[in-house]
């Protein structure tokens, strides 16, 4: 089973998202995207680590290459988030590369592995700006994607300011 | 009338052709008075953005456009949501999409939000 949770920044996805893990058994892996690199990222780890500290989570940092990742036996998984992880796959050589489908094959991956997935995207489309090139192509892909994964998923959930609203499917 | 909204690459154009199976007219670009004979014009808030540029007023084209083409479907992108922008002509631009948007919702009988390629259905009903 699939579970998307989207929204702005700091609506409280990432808490929703862990909280839909508390009544979860087995084994529970977080698979953090974001490169501790700079002061704010350092600052968003430490801040996202806190916060799920006593949640029972197994932290795997994979920053690209998501389909590599090998999980154990009736595991659930959270993946936050899938704005880092796609930034990270398009900007991560000098060319500039279009992830869609290399990390839907690697989402479809990890949905095979798992009881349930859950994954943390972000909503970045709304403020009507028309940046440089390679914004708008990330933009571009991320909204690809969102809608790729919401059409696989069977819960999608938009968080507005702490509130969960319901897509498709339904809140476990 | 019909308006589809949300943010940019939200599956919105798709949405509009699956479900209606209507020709696109798009507003970056289009003859500026084919919107009035036009089945679905998407790009709206470009538009807006147009008849600025032309010296228009596009809160009284919208509004004609309510009276002339009443079954019009409109497609435009949720804008508002972020920083007000430091450029003026951004700022009026911005301001009158919103009011734009307000004028096409209350005409319009179904006012569709599309997020992550999924409708959100905010006025009329579900089918």
């Amino acid at each position: 089973m699939i579970t998307i949770v989207t929204g702005g920044s700091k609506c409280s996805k990432s808490s929703f998202a862990e909280s839909l893990f508390e009544k979860t058994g087995g084994r529970k892996i977080y698979i953090a995207t974001m490169i501790p690199y700079g002061e704010d990222a350092q600052t968003a780890i430490e801040r996202h680590r806190k916060m799920r500290k006593d949640k029972d989570f197994e932290t795997i940092e994979k920053y690209t290459d998501i389909d590599e990742i090998c999980l154990p036996e009736k595991c659930s998984v959270l993946l936050e988030c899938m704005g880092n992880l796609c930034a990270n796959e398009m900007f991560a050589n000098n060319e500039i590369s279009f992830p869609a489908d290399k990390i839907i094959k690697g989402i479809e991956k990890i949905a095979a592995q798992s009881e349930h997935f859950v994954i943390v995207t972000n909503n970045v489309f709304c403020d009507g700006i028309y940046y440089e090139k390679e914004t708008m192509e990330y933009i571009r892909s991320m909204g690809e994607i969102n809608c790729r994964i919401a059409e696989i998923a069977d819960n999608v959930i938009e968080c507005v300011y702490g509130i969960p609203v319901v897509l498709k499917g339904k809140i476990l | 009338m019909i308006m589809i909204t949300g943010g940019a690459y939200q599956g919105k154009t798709q949405f509009a052709v699956s479900e209606y199976g209507c020709k696109i007219t798009d507003g970056k670009c289009c003859e500026i008075d084919s919107v009035f004979t036009a089945e679905c014009v998407k790009n709206y808030h470009l538009l807006v953005k147009r008849l600025l540029e032309n010296g228009e007023n596009p809160v009284e084209f919208t509004e004609r456009l309510c009276r002339e083409n009443p079954s019009l479907i409109v497609i435009m992108d949720e804008i508002g949501g972020g920083i007000i922008p430091l450029e003026k002509s951004e700022r009026i631009w911005r301001e009158t999409v919103g009011k734009a948007g307000c004028i096409i919702a209350e005409n319009s009988e179904k006012v569709i939000r599309m997020i992550c390629g999924i409708p959100h259905i905010l006025k009329g009903q579900k089918k």
